[in-house]
């Protein structure tokens, strides 16, 4: 599955910067759709943003929605007949994010990997890191993430 | 004072089709996996699929819920184990395995509460206390 012009991806990088701040009304928004009450998100002059937030949004990317409908970050690796999954997050927070923050996010091609699972499937394992920081270059979170293509028609 | 063993309070929620929607929408996601059923049933799936980064999400409500106002998060780790679908009831837990002065470290879990099946692990975060 680990061709020569996937090999030939690794350390890619793309940076997106944000089109407008984070804004109290996203940060409300989420706080709300994810259940959360603490009053720290929606009070005075610049509230916090809940520290997963600005990994997950997509409000940075500013990109058109793709064939199944999402409008954030990827690589677009060709791997044919493979399925792609999430496998997970490591987030590293250094300071919450804020309604008056302009991210600028930086995400780099860290790592393609081929493995087997317990299974037997073949898979490739692909490590990307996206760093957040803010207008005055402040490191706000590094987030790596593991993304999954699922071969042999799992 | 934190021990280990310490277990959090359970964080328990179900999650609608609605709750998903406004979540699609708070994170510029839309993708149809969370919500399309001509998607899904080309894909040999009959519900709706909760977008996993949720789950990170609800984690770190859970950790910041108990440490209480001014703790700071550091560090979160989450593994995707199993789809969640629209509908299902979520159970999210800790329990503290490392104290060092006032970082704590703990393991954290996802799992169905309806069927009991495992949705996030492994999974576990640092967290800084402060005095009370």
């Amino acid at each position: 599955m680990l061709t020569e012009q996937l090999r030939a991806q690794l350390g890619r990088e793309v940076v997106y910067t944000a089109p407008e701040e984070i804004g109290r009304a996203a940060i409300r928004y989420f706080a709300q759709a994810i259940g959360a009450v603490d009053p720290a998100y929606t009070s005075g002059d610049d509230p916090i943003a809940p520290p997963t937030m600005i990994c997950e949004t997509n409000q940075y990317a500013n990109l058109p929605a793709d064939a199944d409908g999402y409008p954030g970050h990827g690589w677009h690796l060709d791997v044919p007949g493979a399925r792609l999954v999430r496998g997970g997050n490591a987030y590293e927070f250094h300071q919450p994010a804020r309604a008056s923050d302009v991210l600028t996010v930086t995400w780099r091609l860290e790592s393609v990997t081929e493995r087997v699972t317990g299974g037997g499937t073949p898979m490739l394992v692909v490590l990307s890191t996206a760093t957040y920081r803010n207008q005055r270059a402040e490191l706000l979170a590094v987030n790596t993430e593991t993304l999954i293509y699922l071969g042999g028609g799992a | 004072m934190t021990a280990v063993g310490e277990r959090l309070p359970e964080l328990r929620r179900t999650i609608t089709l609605p709750d998903m929607i406004a979540y699609a929408g708070a994170t510029w996601d839309w993708h149809r996996l969370h919500y399309d059923p001509d998607y899904l049933a080309g894909r040999g799936l009959t519900r709706p699929v909760v977008d996993g980064q949720l789950f990170g999400a609800l984690l770190a409500e859970l950790v910041r819920g108990w440490a209480g106002p001014g703790a700071v998060l550091t560090r979160l780790h989450l593994r995707f184990a199993a789809l969640v679908f629209a509908g299902e009831t979520i159970a999210a837990t800790g329990e503290v395995v490392e104290v060092d002065g006032d970082t704590v470290v703990l393991t954290l879990k996802v799992t169905v509460a309806d069927d009991g099946r495992v949705a996030v692990h492994p999974a576990g975060a640092t967290v800084v206390l402060v005095a009370p």
